[in-house]
This record gives structure tokens, C-alpha cells and sequence, in this order.
């Protein structure tokens, strides 16, 4: 991974159209502006991960396994029905 | 009543007033924006969120406290206000809002639950959303296996 330091206000591009700034820095995080072509997809890295991740989730149980894995998945969690 | 075909379930009805609105959807999901969970007796902790809209979607999850009876909520002052909720605090699990972390199986039944980013409904407004955590405290892929037996919900 290429690492750079960069202060408030200034900034860095990518390839010929695309340009990071660092608008601001405090305690709580970095605000970085971004300069893009509107075709280029700019997302949260973990929205990108949960988008994968509910997709996965999304394929769910085959029928015909439905009742094994829920007895697994049940068994795995060893969860007393009465803390419901 | 609606009536709602489900994925495992075969056709089921439900009041309205049962039905999660989710006006962003979910992610990779974000045309699905009505759910209902159902449960089953005989699986006691494990719910199913399922689309009214598409019959094939159904998400399985946990309540998030079963899946990790420590989880600290971290929903963001947006997410809050989205869900209808006092932005200055955490709601309180269980009484305003039920929590919840989508299972993923993998091959060979092992299985995942995702607690970077949990499902928050709201109890009251019926309004829910998938609040995406900003911190790494947590992962997308927790293993079930772990689980901690005893959380109350």
C-alpha cells in the first residue's frame, strides 16, 4: 500500500480524473473530499462489504436442507428457549 | 390480513400493522423496503426476516444479544433519526427497538453472523433500517460457533 502524508488542504489525485482532499482533521475522524467523474462509484468500504455480505446472506438454506441446518444452526448456538 | 408468500413457509398472513417499513431497502436489496420476521416456536432465538415483495427473499438472523450477549450499539445520529429515534443516545434493546445480526451459511452448514452491521427495527413506528456500523469494533463474519449461550434478550 502506497502511503502519503497529507495536511488540510491538500490533496492528491488518482490517475487523471480523480482527486482526494483533506478538507479537515480532528479527534473524531478525517473529512476528505472527492473529486470524481460521475461514473465512478464512490462508497464506504463497509457498505460495499455489507452489500456482499446480505447477498450471502440472501442465498439462505436449500429446501431440501432446510430442517438439518436449521436443527445444526440451532444445536451450534446452544441457546435456552427461555431466554426469549 | 396481507398475505405473504414466504420462502420456507410456504403462504402466510399477517396485519399490516406487523410490516417493517425499511424506506432505504437493505443493501444490494434496495428496492425491498417492507419485511415482516416470523418466528417459530420450536426455533426459539432464530427469526426470519422475510420481503413482502420478493417470496425469495428471506434473511435468517439472530437477536443481536444472543449472538453476542455483550454487543454495544453503535447507531449513527442519521441512522437514528431514520429509525424515528432520540439522536442524543443509544436505544434501549428489547424495549424500543429489537436488534438483529443476519446469518450467512456457508458450505458444510458452517455459519456467520454479521454484527458490523445489525438490523435495528423500531418497536414503536415499525420503521427499520440496516445501520451500518463506522467503527471496526465488530465483525461481518462472526462465528456462530461462538456464540455465548445465557444472553438475554
Amino acid at each position: 500500500m502506497l502511503v502519503l502524508r497529507r495536511r488540510a488542504g491538500e490533496s492528491l489525485l488518482i490517475g487523471n480524473d480523480v482527486e482526494i482532499e483533506v478538507l479537515a482533521i480532528s479527534a473524531q475522524g478525517v473529512k476528505i473530499g472527492i473529486r470524481a467523474p460521475r461514473e465512478t462509484v464512490v462508497l464506504r468500504k463497509e457498505l460495499k462489504i455489507t452489500q456482499q455480505q446480505n447477498k450471502a446472506a440472501a442465498q439462505g438454506l436449500s429446501g431440501v436442507d432446510f430442517k438439518q441446518a436449521l436443527e445444526k444452526l440451532r444445536s451450534n448456538s446452544r441457546i435456552d428457549p427461555a431466554l426469549r | 390480513m396481507l398475505s405473504v408468500q414466504t420462502k420456507y413457509f410456504g403462504m402466510l398472513s399477517c396485519r399490516e400493522e406487523e410490516v417493517f417499513e425499511f424506506h432505504r431497502g437493505m443493501p444490494a436489496f434496495e428496492a425491498e423496503k417492507r419485511f415482516v420476521l416470523i418466528e417459530l416456536p420450536e426455533n426459539a432465538s432464530l427469526v426470519f426476516l422475510q420481503s413482502l415483495t420478493q417470496p425469495m427473499l428471506c434473511f435468517l438472523a439472530f437477536p443481536i444479544l444472543v449472538a453476542d450477549r455483550d454487543y454495544q450499539l453503535a447507531v449513527s445520529a442519521e441512522d437514528l433519526a431514520e429509525l424515528d429515534l432520540d439522536r442524543g443516545r443509544q436505544p434501549e434493546l428489547g424495549c424500543e427497538v429489537l436488534v438483529l445480526a443476519l446469518v450467512s451459511l456457508q458450505d458444510g452448514f458452517s455459519a456467520t453472523a454479521n454484527l458490523m452491521a445489525p438490523v435495528v427495527l423500531n418497536l414503536k413506528t415499525r420503521r427499520g433500517l440496516q445501520a451500518i456500523r463506522q467503527d471496526r469494533v465488530y465483525s461481518h463474519q462472526h462465528p456462530i460457533e461462538s456464540l455465548s449461550p445465557g444472553a438475554a434478550c
